[in-house]
């Protein structure tokens, strides 16, 4: 176990190219957690607002009880899409795993190919 | 409340993700759970399906590989897998039918998760998976042909490809059935609506895409099913309000999981004894889905490294243990609230429809189309796992072996593609086949899961025993698969005769899960004895104890953190399914 370097700061001994640079950047600009981060965000907002303009509306109370779920859910999911975010920004993919499966595809490929 | 075993018509194990019974009568024409959705609801529904086309579009650029495209290049990473492994798991069918067995037979449902899941998943992240990814195959009937050669890999990759995508087909009509009672949409938009979404974001991304959607239904139906569970229990008067209303019935044997299940006393409703549940369910059954069927064993496979492929399971485990709490625990609201509306087979709600019928009845517009979005997502979800691993199991495992070998990659990312998109249209045939012959498609569904139990005795003792020879492996496989559906024509004769052989049709299954294992061993034993095994040199990596599996090779920078030990994870899955036996015993 030589590589035992924390996870998550991202960084790698290695320098990498301008090519390789540029592959880390577009695959962590779509990392899942942004994209969950963002769905959250709006349904968070629009459960929360739909909530706000609802609140105290008897139908709703009536329905849950005397909770006035939509708020709390809406809350609840907004803290959720930025909690995504957060982890995103401190712990991103390291570059040497996106470097490193990249690597191992083209190996991958290439074996495939010999194949052929 | 009438609670008949017998009606337990939600098919069986809860191992299996089809739950629910396209012919257990969920009724069309009634208004007995259509939804009052407004525009909120509609909107967050849009915002999905277009993100969900987006995640395609953004993973079509990745996809430059067949590994790409089958397997997502191997480069997920462990939390990711691990969410969409139990995602693939929680298909709607599954939850729909979950909470119609806690409505039912109440916490026995969970024996499902607890023995019926987690220890199998445990089992498969500590013991399976090292031979699996070590041996870099691509899918589970490719470690069939190199354990075992060509003639049982024939047969398993050609069960394991009809079979899931006959399911596929059974999955979306189930779906349109719901959509139909809740939305109002008719049976046919319903059906080429989710296919046609399904067809486009797999067609594109493929099993990348199939992951990420996984992992976003995952949250999305959790969104939805905690406010319902919150609301549910708050208009009961909270726990104890419930186990007060359940107590004032019959139904306070609802909030146990082990009595009645001695030999001889086996009034459970279930109506197995503890020997057939832990044996069929929480053995053959559950270890033969979780660990061989390879819609669950794919995402493992695409994992980025041993470490991650092994945490994959062991991941979702975790979710798998507090799922219950958001599924059963609203069935349970079901039945202490609406149990005789349920119980009656004329009230135009079956007990498949508890949680469309509580979200009817609890949750105001907002959070409600979340709980819808949630649904929606998770059939769909359940359908494209399904397709993903057809297509990736037809072109590898029968176009390439079989029909066209040695073509160039590119060859088999187009077969690939076209593969999905007749898997897709075949699965929509199935699908309006359904609607015309329920029956049929329910006793399909129930031999469809005949086919995994054999495979994990043909695998496990494949894996222990050096000596299992090829022939034994197939016609044990072969003997395993008609075993079990002799018992099950039997068990149909029997209950036509009025004198059922099995209490429960779910007694039936787990009884006929271990006689198709006991089959196996036995065929396999004799046969080997008597036929040539392969010599030791081609089983390296293959066979317990014939060459060492390094899993730290391929260590990355983290594997080596204390909470991400294999061993650790499962130790405390494992006792999570212990303590939470304790409260409902």
């Amino acid at each position: 176990m030589s590589e035992n370097k924390p996870s998550g700061s991202g960084s790698t001994d290695r320098t990498l190219t301008a090519e390789q640079e540029e592959l880390v950047k577009s695959t962590r600009r779509f990392d899942l957690r942004r994209i969950l981060g963002a769905l959250f965000v709006v349904y968070g907002l629009i459960v929360g607002i739909t909530g706000l303009v609802t609140v105290g509306a008897t139908d709703e109370l009536k329905r849950t009880g005397g909770i006035a779920i939509n708020l709390w859910t809406g809350a609840a999911m907004l803290v959720l899409g930025i909690l995504f975010f957060v982890w995103d920004r401190l712990s991103p993919v390291p570059a040497e795993d996106i470097v490193k499966s990249e690597e191992q595809e083209d190996e991958e490929r290439k074996v495939g190919e010999a194949k052929a | 409340m009438a609670l008949a075993p017998a009606a337990l018509a939600l098919s069986t194990a809860g191992a299996i993700p089809t739950a629910l019974s396209p012919a257990g009568g969920v009724h069309t024409a009634t208004q007995g759970i259509r939804l009052d959705l407004t525009w909120v609801d509609y909107l967050m529904l849009a915002i999905y399906f277009a993100v969900v086309i987006g995640i395609g579009l953004i993973a079509r650029k990745r996809v430059k590989s067949s590994v790409d495209f089958f397997l997502s290049g191997r480069s997920m990473p462990a939390w990711i897998t691990g969410l969409a492994f139990v995602s693939a798991n929680l298909g709607a069918t599954e939850i729909l039918g979950m909470a119609a067995n806690g409505a039912q037979i109440g916490m026995s449902t969970l024996h499902y998760y607890l023995i019926g899941a987690v220890p199998a998943m445990v089992f498969l992240g500590l013991v399976m998976m090292p031979f699996y990814y070590a041996s870099k195959v691509r899918s589970v009937p490719e470690f069939m042909l190199r354990r075992f050669g060509k003639a049982p890999h024939l047969v398993n990759s050609l069960a394991f490809a009809v079979s899931n995508v006959l399911i596929a087909g059974i999955n979306l009509f189930a779906m349109a059935l719901v959509i139909e009672a809740m939305l109002g949409w008719s049976q046919w938009i319903a059906i080429l609506v989710s296919a046609a979404f399904v067809l486009v974001y797999i067609t594109l991304g493929g099993l990348s895409s199939a992951i990420y959607n996984e992992v976003m239904q995952f949250f999305v139906i959790i969104a939805g099913l905690v406010p319902l569970t919150i609301v549910g229990l708050n208009r009961v008067h909270g726990w104890n309000g419930l186990v007060d209303a359940l107590n004032k019935t019959e139904s306070a044997k609802l909030l146990h999981t082990w009595v009645g299940t001695g030999f001889g006393d086996e009034s459970n409703p279930i109506g197995a004894n503890w020997l057939a549940i832990v044996l069929g369910l929480g053995f053959v059954l559950s270890f033969g889905y979780w660990t061989t069927n390879f819609t669950e064993v794919q995402r493992a496979f695409s994992a980025k490294n041993m470490s991650a492929a092994r945490r994959t399971p062991l991941i979702g485990a975790f979710p798998k243990l507090l799922i219950p709490f958001i599924v059963v625990i609203p069935g349970l609201i079901g039945a202490a609230t609406i149990g005789n509306l349920l119980a009656d087979p004329d009230s135009g709600v079956t007990y498949n429809e508890v949680i469309p019928k509580l979200m009817q009845m609890y949750l105001p517009t907002g959070v409600l189309g979340v709980a819808v979005t949630g649904l929606m997502a998770s059939f769909m979800a359940g359908m494209a796992a399904n397709v993903s691993s057809f297509n990736t199991v037809f072109t590898w495992d029968i176009w390439q072996r079989y029909i066209k070998k040695d073509m160039p990659d590119e060859h088999y990312l187009k077969v690939g593609r076209w593969v999905t998109v007749i898997g897709v249209i075949i699965g929509v045939g199935t699908a309006f086949i359904a609607a015309g012959a329920q029956n049929i498609m329910t006793y399909m569904q129930t031999l469809f899961s005949f086919f995994n139990a054999p495979l994990f005795g043909v695998f496990i003792l494949g894996l222990l025993w050096k000596r299992m020879t090829p022939k034994a492996a197939l016609w044990s496989y072969i003997a395993g698969i008609i075993a079990p559906t002799i018992v099950f024509i039997a068990y149909q004769v029997s209950v036509a005769n009025k004198a059922p052989i099995f209490a429960t049709a779910t007694s039936e299954t787990l009884y006929g899960a271990i006689i198709s294992f006991a089959t196996v061993l036995v065929f396999a034993v004799v046969i080997s004895l008597v036929t040539k095994p392969k010599p030791v040199s081609e089983l390296t990596g293959l066979v317990y104890g014939v060459g060492k599996i390094d899993v730290t090779k391929d260590h990355v920078a983290g594997d080596t953190k204390w909470y991400r030990s294999p061993a650790l994870l499962g130790t405390v899955a494992l006792a999570g399914c212990v303590a939470l036996y304790l409260p409902f015993l």
